[in-house]
């Protein structure tokens, strides 16, 4: 028989307790999770209604509904998709398939990586001097989306990026092979395979643009407004400033409604990601490697 | 593929005639400013509603100093202050092409907030010059001949606002004086809830902010100005300024207002609009009967 030496005994200790530590890290990571959905959902759950979602907030903001902030959030975040996705894949295409390995291509790599590095607050600057005065869109959905996308866009290139370069280079040559251009290849071969990549970065950036408050804060985000945005070039409320104002500014609020409109803006987060999740899912299993 | 191209084309150009939809013939008022101010801004731009459906006023905060900026830059159409604008300023925004004219909607008290149980009941401008301002001897509440109850170190927690609200200003200028400056090492807060938030439930705190901004829970002292009577904060004491620490609220226009502007301020000031004022806390330009 072969008995355990005192090594042995030492390593397989040793080896349990840094299996123990990391699962208590893992776990830690879960307890804020956990601890913040179950405060939301306790102490602002008991005003969600339908009503609450869809009725003009009334009394000072002190009552009523978000729909107004709700309806804002939408299109802030539908403009700058349609923005910053077309640009994005078309930058990340480019980078992955066409450009070759010169300082050109490394040159953009690295402003990609200093985009992401810039603090929101000064792309909120830079969002007021570019779109707001320079380019005369005012403080508008359309200044606001623009600079949340600009902000964004680093995620889009990077996930599709990533997500082009899963895609094995066997097919790009079976397809080259074939006497197919370079853009058909892309068209018919690399894209449809990446797709679901693709999918999940511009999901990422949805939740990301949601949550957002400085960089709509002086672009287009409004403390209070009496209409609902027809065009891109109206102010808009949103959700996310509307939870700073109602938290901090307004006296008088029911101690439910900042932690409902709280809860509303998490539970938005938290459905994009589950769409996102269950969609990748379904478009993995029609891969085909 | 072609499937999900043809889907994503035709959900972006359903967006895109969504968006190019022009609105109706609606009025827009730019109005940003004063976070003082901010709350009857919105309750105003609320009511208006109700008024002219045609006209929709946007409110933003950010303190006097954005609204005057914006002024200055000619991006907003009302600017709210709550103080009035320096000759800087108004130099500054003529050379750019603008004519800042001034209108005064209200008035409001800065009340000095102290915790509830605070034995404190009276404050004369000297305790308050050694509490707030630099080189001023008051550091512990034991130096004003006080015993805080709950207060463990005894030490003074000094709150204030950030330099560009035009409270931190007017404060300044009327209690410190016009050269005086606040103590180093004060709490700066960025809104008026901020400072009565941290004052309620800090025993060693002492602050200033609107007497809109009260609450049931908080303490406000009673100001006495060069041996005079002490008097209260309140909308009443506001209003016939006798509480000496009371300033006037500011609108500012490009021009004389005209069209909808004009019609605006002119219900703002009217028995309505300043009955929604007196509804906030603030005290009306004039004596107003509301039910």
């Amino acid at each position: 028989m072969f008995a355990e030496s005192a090594l042995n005994v030492r390593n397989k200790r040793v080896q349990n307790l840094y299996r123990i530590l990391f699962l208590m890290m893992t776990v830690l990571l879960v307890i804020p999770v956990i601890i913040i959905l179950s405060t939301l959902i306790a102490k602002g759950g008991s005003i969600i209604s339908i009503d609450f979602l869809f009725t003009d907030p009334t009394n000072g903001m002190t009552a009523g509904g978000i729909f107004p902030a709700l309806l804002g959030t939408v299109w802030i975040v539908a403009v700058a998709l349609l923005a910053s996705v077309p640009l994005g894949v078309a930058a990340a295409i480019y980078l992955n398939e066409y450009a070759g390995d010169n300082w050109f291509t490394r040159m953009i790599q690295l402003a990609i990586i200093n985009l992401a590095g810039v603090p929101s607050i000064v792309h909120a600057l830079f969002g007021v001097g570019a779109f707001v005065i320079f380019f005369g869109f005012g403080t508008s959905i359309l200044a606001a989306s623009l600079t949340l996308a600009i902000m964004t866009l680093p995620v889009v290139i990077v996930s599709t990026r990533e997500s082009l370069r899963a895609v094995p280079q066997a097919f790009r040559e079976a397809c080259w092979n074939m006497g197919a251009t370079r853009w058909q290849t892309i068209k018919r071969v690399v894209l449809p395979n990446a797709v679901s990549g693709i999918l999940t970065g511009v999901i990422l950036e949805v939740s990301r643009t949601t949550g957002e408050t400085a960089p709509i804060m002086f672009t287009g985000a409004a403390f209070f407004l009496p209409f609902l945005p027809q065009s891109v070039f109206d102010q808009t409320m949103a959700l996310s400033l509307h939870l700073f104002v109602v938290a901090t500014q307004v006296p008088g609020v029911p101690e439910n409604l900042p932690y409902g409109v709280a809860l509303v803006l998490i539970a938005m987060v938290l459905l994009m990601n589950s769409i996102s999740i269950a969609f990748r899912m379904y478009l993995r299993g029609k891969k085909k490697w | 593929m072609r499937k999900i191209s043809y889907a994503i084309s035709v959900a972006a150009s359903s967006l895109f005639i969504a968006f190019t939809a022009q609105a109706a013939d609606r009025t827009v008022i730019q109005n940003k400013g004063s976070d003082t101010l901010v709350n009857v801004a919105q309750a105003w731009a609320e009511a208006y509603g109700g008024v002219d459906a045609n006209v929709a006023v946007a409110v933003s905060g950010g303190g006097s100093g954005t609204g005057i900026a914006a002024m200055i830059n000619g991006t907003v159409d009302i600017a709210n202050a709550s103080r009035q604008m320096k000759n800087k300023e108004l130099k500054l925004a003529k050379s750019k092409g603008q004519d800042p004219i001034e209108h005064v909607v209200g008035y409001d008290a800065l009340a000095v907030f102290i915790h509830q149980d605070n034995p404190a009941d009276t404050l004369d401008y000297d305790q308050l010059k050694s509490v707030f301002g630099r080189g001023g001897k008051a550091t512990k509440w034991s130096d004003l001949g006080l015993k805080v109850p709950g207060c463990k170190g005894d030490e003074i927690v000094v709150v204030s606002r950030q330099n560009n609200s035009g409270t931190y200003a007017y404060f300044k200028k009327e209690v410190l004086g016009k050269k005086g400056k606040y103590r180093q090492g004060t709490l700066d807060m960025h809104g008026s809830k901020d400072v009565v938030d941290l004052v309620e439930k800090t025993p060693c705190a002492i602050g200033y902010s609107g007497l809109a901004y009260a609450t049931d829970h908080i303490k406000m002292a009673c100001i006495m100005k060069d041996g005079g009577d002490c008097v209260t904060p309140s909308v009443e004491t506001a209003s016939d300024r006798s509480y000496p620490i009371a300033r006037p609220l500011f609108m500012y226009t490009n021009g004389e207002p005209q069209g909808a502007i004009k019609t605006y301020l002119d219900w703002v000031k009217s028995d309505e609009g300043q009955c929604i004022l007196l509804e906030k806390g603030y005290a009306p330009v004039r004596g107003v009967s509301c039910n």
